[in-house]
């Protein structure tokens, strides 16, 4: 089933409403000085973001809009604005919880990461091009590119319904500058076909 | 799942273009620079030179001419050398597009970021590098990532006859800040897909 398909059949099981402008929704959420941590929660704090660092108000989406998850990004910025490696490239694991349930498990993300990347789907494989990783990064220098994983199943983030993006990790490096989640894929925003 | 040329048909009986299907069906883009610094582009395209600013010279297509959008991505444009390059070598990484398309009065795309790191989104993360002694060190060993999103479903389809535009404000990603729009870098946007071309099948 396609993602437009999946995304109207959820919709009509969870009785949510079918009508709204269907259209590529691309959802994201910035944590600002990271430092070093274990675990790693977006979309639970939207306190202080201006609409350059996410672009949601709460963790979930309006009654009338949901969307399918069809790609995962994960970038890390040096203070200064350079991006780097995103958790130091260790290996870590991505969970995405919706309402009560684990949709995405422990799913370790750097298989599908700019430089280290070792894609297992090669039709949307990210890259893993080597750059000069001896020279120093800035933010117009850039030789780290984000972690972006392309998922198979196509998830359904249903309208009204709290969900969050949690990184698992052994005392991850983030840094002190900011650390930005992204969902996107296909979704709806509200649209009245009426007048009013 | 239906292709772009069966969604392009669908939307045109909905809206009573009942020759739209008799037309030259192709690939095609359109571009503009958003000169004025304003945050929107497209708007006044038809103040804007072609091709180094615009290919279009309204903000809408004419009768049974459509675009299906299958892609967006951005870029600079030098105001000074007239140049063209990728917009993160300007903003920088930290830096973030973000957008509405409207189409219409109908704004279908809504706060949607392009990073310029490298966006997400279906098949555009890529990048490449730049390196070897052939080229200066300034640039040696440096990716330059894809600004571009492609839109998930088949896309958005622009009417015949129909204004749209693009609203656009740039932000750093650290600070939250919104970034000034340089002259060096003044901000384009491509539309790119499947394009209905105007074909008269009878004798003028």
């Amino acid at each position: 089933m396609a993602q437009v398909g999946k995304l109207n059949y959820t919709d009509a099981k969870l009785g949510a409403p079918t009508s709204g402008q269907q259209t590529t929704r691309i959802i994201f959420n910035t944590i600002e000085n990271p430092g070093t941590t274990s675990s790693l929660e977006f979309f639970k704090s939207f306190q202080g973001l201006t609409p350059g660092q996410t672009n949601l108000a709460a963790s979930k989406l309006d009654s009338m809009e949901s969307m399918v998850i069809k790609e995962i990004l994960l970038l890390q910025l040096s203070s200064a604005g350079a991006s780097n490696f995103f958790g130091g490239s260790v290996q870590q694991t991505l969970d995405v919880v919706i309402g009560n349930q684990t949709v995405v498990k422990d799913l370790p993300i750097q298989f599908n990461s700019n430089t280290t990347g070792q894609a297992f789907d090669r039709l949307h494989f990210n890259g893993g091009f080597p750059t000069d990783e001896a020279a120093t990064p800035t933010s117009t220098f850039q030789v780290v590119g984000p972690v972006s994983i392309r998922l198979l199943t196509d998830i359904v983030l249903p309208p009204q319904v709290n969900f969050y993006v949690r990184i698992n990790s052994n005392a991850g490096v983030y840094g002190t500058g900011a650390v930005v989640c992204a969902l996107s894929g296909y979704g709806k925003i509200f649209s009245a076909g009426a007048s009013f | 799942m239906i292709t772009a040329q069966q969604k392009i048909e669908y939307v045109a009986s909905k809206l009573g273009l009942d020759t739209l299907y008799q037309m030259q069906g192709s690939t095609g883009a359109v571009y503009d620079v958003d000169l004025e610094q304003v945050g929107q582009c497209f708007t006044n395209s038809s103040q804007h030179q072609y091709p180094t600013v615009t290919n279009i010279n309204q903000n809408r297509f004419e009768v049974n001419e459509a675009l299906l959008i299958e892609m967006i991505g951005v870029y600079s444009r030098n105001a000074s050398t007239q140049e063209v390059d990728n917009l993160q070598r300007i903003y920088g990484s930290d830096s973030v597009v973000v957008f509405d398309l409207i189409i219409g009065n109908k704004r279908v795309l809504r706060d949607t970021p392009i990073f310029l790191a490298g966006n997400p989104t279906c098949f555009a993360s890529g990048g490449y590098n730049v390196s070897g002694a052939a080229v200066s060190t300034a640039i040696s060993g440096q990716m330059i990532p894809r600004n571009q999103i492609y839109l998930e479903g088949v896309g958005i389809l622009i009417p015949p006859q129909v204004e749209w535009n693009i609203q656009y404000k740039v932000f750093n990603l650290v600070t939250g800040a919104q970034e000034t729009l340089l002259e060096t870098g003044e901000v384009g946007f491509y539309l790119f897909g499947t394009k209905v071309n105007l074909n008269f099948n009878t004798t003028l």
